[in-house]
């Protein structure tokens, strides 16, 4: 064998490794990103602390080992959250002087925390998404308004003239009902099943 | 869990919350796993609302399109729905990069995803907590500058912020983050538009652009000075406005000039008259400046030596300790006159650095973990005053050290402040207790070895203030049971002695400036406490020093520029 077919060898290999690599990466990317916002306080960044998370588990994808093959998403996404921990603190660490940031002592519970939660992600939205339903129409424009790009709370303001600050207070209450309710829904259902 | 945490937890979210609050959350994030839950859960809950609502919202696309009050703050917003865009931006830079096989072309590309600034400055500027997060220029010198009555004062090392920066009288030196420097002359009022940009709208100024600071952006009348290098003069006021390059090149844009470029010796007149001859350049430069620095910290240093060679003589001074006076190598003898501390003794990695006089003053920088100064104080006392001046560079410790009482037993002071900028001052009651008890600020009961109290004040310091002096005072005064603390002369925190907690016969004993070593007796633990700053001097007073006092002590021995 001479020196350029171990060249094409390596690179088809490489390239075998990358196709597994993006398709792991893209069937797992959004709990990857979810672990990334629950470290963020002000969800800025996360676009740039994913990618370079990305980039960095692609540096390392050879050092990847899943224990078996069974596990090897769920290996996949705990491995790529670690990596994706440290990317975050370096991130805030940068930004450190000109916004809120957590410090690394709270990113690390944080990250432990949502590590230990990362099953629980698609019923807590199932949950989300009950509760919201059982809120009458206007509340829930109300709730919504918050997260809407189209909508926010100063125009729904201006069209029943109440006070900004008020509705802002009202939905608070009402983000703190959904959450009461997402608790109950998810201690039922770890209760029954 | 207490409502009062779930409000900062969405606050947080909403980027709403100040940044004392946000210290208070991550505080209770650290301490309590259930407030981890909440919070985790809470931002879930945030992310699906998002998707939802723009769910809602492609549902709804025939609508009138929407007018958006604020398009950079929600351009980050539907983190959760907009992942496509990031990753499979990667993924096409990832293929390309597999093809070149390298990675400069991908870091290349990255930074232009970087971030708005941040929302909190739009949203809340009432009550104006931004301007301690965000900043673009420092406050390198600042020579007898006389603040109109409602603007915001600074003191050299201050960041400052987006916004306004406005003074009557003096002159300012300051340095841009993108690494050009205005020197500025009063009545002056600029704004600092960004690290790169700063419109003058009065005053007359001299900047200089080192090559990495080339393209930026000085505004004035209907002009902006682009600078492509090295240095000009600009004066801006009564409706004139006149520009000369002092070396190097400008380039201006808008206005009558457009597309024009300068060279060294040329002028134009933005707006108005022509300006006297004399005009631009005497304009003081960088090193005038540093000339007339060191001149009037000459004086402020001589004035504070007279009212230090007065204080020492105070009879109720137990100990009175300046790095301007150290006599050895390894000593920093007690000055004051009837004091009964020992002289203080350098252990470890104490360096000699500059003190709050610039190079006219010497400091003592504890930065290295094993650096101390020790000393021994006899007797016992009716109170407790302690001021200092100190120069924090970094919280690093959970705790850092003033002034800390040896084995911290019954009597003994503790002064410290902790990682998130707040100062705690405490003294033994009972050494011999084992303690648990609430802490309010920490919402949370803390366990103790000991009865004492730690009176702490709200945070003083931030990341922000790195290597600016500062004068620290607390009064521990159990006759009228009250303990007070200060910053900068000003009066911070006031809190009762409880019955429980007050101690009468106070004590020092072995004790150490700026570190921890020697901690519980019993204890085999070694805590890292030492202060990553600067001290240049430090009393100790036996008698509650009344608020007039501790503001005399901050006004004689401030700093140039305060």
């Amino acid at each position: 064998m001479d020196s350029s077919e171990v060249t094409s060898r390596k690179s088809e290999d490489r390239e075998q490794q990358y196709d597994e690599f993006v398709a792991l990466l893209a069937r797992h990317d959004l709990a990857i990103r979810r672990f990334v916002r629950f470290l963020l306080p002000s969800g800025d960044g996360v676009d740039d602390v994913i990618q370079e998370t990305a980039l960095e588990c692609w540096k390392k994808f050879t050092d990847f080992q899943p224990e078996s093959a069974d596990s090897t998403a769920d290996d996949f996404v705990r491995w790529a959250c670690v990596i994706a921990r440290f990317k975050a603190m370096s991130w805030q660490r940068d930004r450190k002087r000109d916004r809120l940031v957590f410090r690394d002592g709270v990113i690390e519970q944080l990250a432990q925390a949502a590590l230990d939660a990362l099953d629980q992600q698609d019923e807590e939205r199932r949950a989300v998404e009950a509760c919201l339903d059982q809120l009458p129409p206007d509340q829930r424009r109300l709730v919504l308004s918050v997260h809407s790009p189209s909508e926010s709370i100063a125009r729904i303001a201006k069209e029943t003239g109440e006070n900004a600050r008020r509705l802002y207070s009202r939905v608070n209450v009402l983000r703190t009902l959904l959450l009461n309710c997402v608790e109950r829904r998810l201690a039922g259902e770890a209760g029954n099943g | 869990m207490d409502d009062n945490i779930r409000q900062l937890i969405f606050q947080a979210i909403d980027q709403t919350i100040s940044p004392e609050d946000f210290d208070r959350l991550q505080d209770a994030i650290e301490q309590d796993s259930e407030v981890r839950t909440a919070y985790l859960r809470a931002v879930h809950m945030s992310g699906t609302l998002e998707d939802l609502a723009s769910e809602s919202d492609a549902g709804e696309k025939t609508d009138a399109p929407a007018v958006h009050s604020n398009p950079t703050a929600k351009r980050q917003r539907g983190l959760f729905n907009s992942r496509l865009s990031a990753t499979w931006n990667w993924l096409a830079a990832a293929a390309v990069l597999l093809a070149v096989g390298g990675t400069a072309f991908w870091f290349g590309q990255r930074n232009q995803s970087s971030v708005s600034d941040s929302p909190i400055a739009e949203n809340d500027s009432s009550d104006g907590s931004e301007s301690r997060i965000a900043g673009h220029a420092t406050l390198r010198h600042a020579i007898d500058l006389q603040w109109p009555s409602d603007a915001v004062r600074r003191v050299e090392g201050d960041v400052l912020p987006n916004g306004s920066f406005a003074f009557e009288e003096g002159v300012a030196e300051i340095d841009f983050f993108c690494g050009a420097t205005l020197i500025v002359e009063g009545p002056a009022e600029l704004e600092i538009e960004s690290d790169w940009s700063v419109r003058v709208i009065e005053g007359r100024l001299r900047a200089m652009v080192p090559p990495a600071a080339r393209g930026f952006i000085v505004k004035a009348a209907d002009s902006e000075i682009v600078d492509l290098g090295t240095e000009f003069a600009l004066s801006v006021g009564d409706g004139n406005s006149q520009v000369e390059v002092i070396d190097g090149e400008i380039e201006l844009r808008g206005g009558e000039f457009h597309e024009e470029r300068l060279l060294t010796g040329e002028s134009r007149v933005l707006a108005g008259e022509k300006a006297d001859a004399i005009g631009l350049a005497d304009i003081p430069t960088a090193s005038d400046m540093k000339r007339r620095h060191g001149r009037v910290a000459e004086t402020r240093f001589n004035s504070w030596q007279a009212a230090s060679q007065k204080l020492r003589q105070r009879s109720d001074l137990i100990g009175y300790f300046t790095a301007a006076e150290m006599t050895s190598e390894r000593f920093l003898p007690n000055v004051a006159t009837h004091g009964v501390a020992s002289s203080a003794f350098l252990s470890g990695p104490v360096t000699r650095t500059s003190g709050r006089f610039g190079e006219l003053s010497p400091g003592l920088d504890f930065s290295r973990p094993g650096a101390r100064l020790r000393m021994q104080v006899d007797g016992e006392f009716e109170a407790f005053t302690f001021a200092c001046w100190a120069r924090i560079d970094s919280l690093d410790h959970r705790y850092n050290a003033l002034f800390m009482g040896d084995g911290y037993e019954n009597g003994e002071p503790h002064w410290q402040i902790r990682d998130d900028g707040r100062v705690m001052f405490s003294v033994m009651v009972d050494d011999s207790q084992e303690v648990r008890l609430f802490s309010k600020v920490d919402q949370k009961i803390v366990h103790d070895a000991g009865l004492h109290r730690v009176y702490m004040t709200e945070p003083i310091w931030n990341s922000s203030m790195s290597g600016q002096w500062l004068h620290l005072a607390a009064v521990f005064d159990p006759a009228s049971r009250r303990v007070t603390q200060y910053l900068n002369g000003q009066p911070v925190s006031h809190h009762p002695i409880e019955d429980k907690f007050l101690v009468t016969r106070l004590r020092i004993g072995p004790a150490e400036i700026g570190n921890w070593g020697q901690p519980f007796r019993d204890s085999p633990w070694f805590a890292v406490r030492n202060l990553n700053g600067t001290i240049d001097e430090l009393a100790i007073f036996n008698e509650a020093l009344a608020d007039g006092e501790i503001r005399e002590l901050y006004e004689q021995g401030k700093p140039l520029g305060y």
